[in-house]
């Protein structure tokens, strides 16, 4: 009597565990987050960070960014259902990213003339990349342009923001680089000449309530989304925002295209399930089934977990579905992945679903277990950088064909 | 915070695995969200010494489960999972005599309910589960034994009553 209800427990309580919710998407990141804003509670400071990447022993910059010009971007990948994802990659390491792809890699110092760190943000062009130097942990106060071939920096102006704000969401268009900052629940935009000059507000005709978190220039005009959603044009030289017809929950993917949710989803929802051309009013929705966890999209991919517990990835449509190897991140421009390597070397590559290539990123965990790690944006994308052995190692994706 | 990326993998692998022993610790999904996500908390907060000196996943374990025979639950306000569409439970719903034993088991004191969880579902000894809830050898008997006895007539007064329909 006595060992049948044990045994009965002990089944009932086995059981009983498959009803457990199931852990969404970015719960380790929010853990951290929550975790570094409770200990900045705890000394009394403020605690305001502006984006939360991923996790970063030594350094993480993976940023999208708008290029200057549109057609230069990475295209979605065509059709990338015929060439063989690499399931080895966990087992066989490939031959180095700047030897895979030498056209799409650049290794640059990390410090400027001058010896502060100019970090990595966005592609200006081909060849120059916009810079950021840091007056504290992620508080911009300067930005450089740094010509990729000569390795000449040009300081392109000072920014200054109040305690607790911080310049983000670098673009770049019609000869201006445009920012954010967010103070009070409330978005700010502003601009600078790419050629150098003083930055100046972008007036607006009235308050941007929200927080935004996509920006990017489109033709004359700053495009942007909030983090509570919506999607809002106003002209670069300011005047009055305007909200984008039936986007009022949307987020920018990659323009013209924004979708709901976005990629922030706190209960495990499918990333970008909705999408809206926000020029064509044209939607598309994408094909999720019963069961299936993690489901984030882009323009055109989608990637997640089978109910039986195996990655995939697949167009919108639900066709051309493919395995992935296990322990994949992001999804930048449709195509491209990391992929963590098995300790203890550990490491990553990146992953090129459209043509099945992958390359090894070259950084390992240290004696002390510590490493990097990279996730290519969900967006655009185009920019992958990192730290390594003392130099940023630039990645173009748009590069790679 | 060097180790962050370690934390995160970590996280990643076996968050379901600490979800699942929330939810047999607690009997809903929303305690084992915020039980989970407590723990995990405090792990990362206490990581570069767990990491050298045990081993994270016990550790954690072990916050979960005296998280949650302590006061600490009541006080909780901050959510970060929900429960998983209905869709998913479909396949493992408990069947008549399940759901007795299940709701019997709701109806236990924490301690006992806790005890027993420890015992048939990690399956540790009760000198471990001693060690893990801070009591004594004597306190984990006495809280099975009250525990088992508990389910054994609440089974038995609700097939009772059933058959007596």
């Amino acid at each position: 009597m006595t060992r049948e209800l044990e045994d009965d427990l002990h089944r009932l309580l086995t059981r009983a565990a498959d009803r457990a919710p199931r852990a969404p998407s970015g719960f380790p990141a929010r853990i951290v987050t929550r975790s570094r804003r409770r200990r900045a509670r705890g000394r009394g400071v403020l605690a305001a960070a502006a984006v939360v990447l991923v996790v970063g022993g030594i350094g993480v910059t993976v940023r999208d960014g708008a290029g200057p010009d549109t057609a230069r971007h990475p295209a979605p990948s065509p059709v990338p259902t015929t060439s063989p994802v690499p399931t080895t990659t966990a087992s066989a390491r490939p031959a180095l990213v700047e030897r895979v792809w030498p056209e799409a890699v650049w290794k640059i110092p990390v410090k400027l003339p001058g010896g502060r760190k100019g970090r990595p943000q966005i592609f200006l062009g081909d060849r120059t990349l916009l810079l950021e130097t840091w007056e504290s942990h992620e508080k911009a106060d300067a930005l450089y342009a740094y010509d990729l071939e000569t390795g000449e920096a040009r300081r392109i102006t000072a920014i200054r923001t109040p305690k607790g704000v911080f310049a983000s969401g670098y673009a770049v268009g019609a000869g201006r680089i445009v920012w954010q900052t967010i103070e009070g629940g409330h978005t700010r935009f502003w601009s600078a000449p790419v050629e150098g000059g003083d930055p100046v507000a972008v007036a607006t005709d009235r308050e941007v309530r929200g927080r935004g978190d996509e920006l990017t220039v489109v033709g004359g005009r700053i495009a942007f989304s909030l983090l509570e959603g919506g999607v809002f044009t106003l002209p670069l030289g300011g005047g009055s925002v305007e909200a984008v017809p039936g986007a009022d929950r949307h987020h920018i993917l990659r323009w013209p295209w924004v979708g709901t949710p976005g990629e922030y989803t706190p209960d495990g929802e499918t990333s970008f399930e909705e999408l809206l051309n926000a020029e064509t009013g044209e939607t598309s929705r994408a094909v999720v089934r019963p069961g299936e966890r993690d489901v984030r999209c882009g323009v055109t991919t989608c990637t997640g977990t089978s109910p039986e517990g195996r990655p995939f990835s697949r167009l919108r449509d639900g066709s051309g579905e493919r395995d992935l190897p296990d322990s994949t991140y992001g999804l930048a421009a449709d195509r491209f992945m990391t992929v963590r390597l098995p300790p203890p070397s550990g490491g990553q590559v990146l992953l090129d679903l459209a043509t099945g290539r992958a390359a090894d990123l070259g950084f390992r965990t240290d004696a002390e277990g510590r490493s990097i790690h990279v996730q290519p944006g969900i967006g655009d994308g185009r920019l992958v950088s990192f730290e390594l052995d003392g130099q940023y190692v630039v990645i173009d994706l748009a590069r790679i064909r | 915070m060097e180790d962050d990326s370690r934390f995160a993998e970590f996280v990643a692998e076996r968050a379901d695995a600490l979800l699942r022993y929330g939810y047999v610790l607690s009997g809903n999904a929303h305690d084992a969200a915020d039980l989970t996500q407590e723990a995990l908390i405090r792990l990362h907060r206490a990581w570069a010494r767990v990491r050298r000196k045990d081993d994270p996943e016990s550790y954690t374990r072990m916050i979960m489960a005296r998280l949650h025979i302590s006061a600490w639950r009541r006080r909780r306000r901050e959510r970060l999972v929900r429960d998983l569409p209905e869709t998913s439970h479909l396949d493992t719903r408990p069947s008549d005599g399940e759901q007795g034993l299940w709701q019997a088991l709701a109806e236990l004191p924490r301690r006992q309910r806790t005890v027993l969880v420890l015992r048939y579902y990690e399956q540790l000894t009760d000198s471990e589960i001693a060690s893990v809830l801070r009591i004594s050898h004597g306190t984990v008997r006495s809280h099975a034994s009250l525990g088992l006895s508990r389910l054994r007539s609440t089974i038995a007064h609700r097939t009772f009553t059933q058959r007596s329909v």
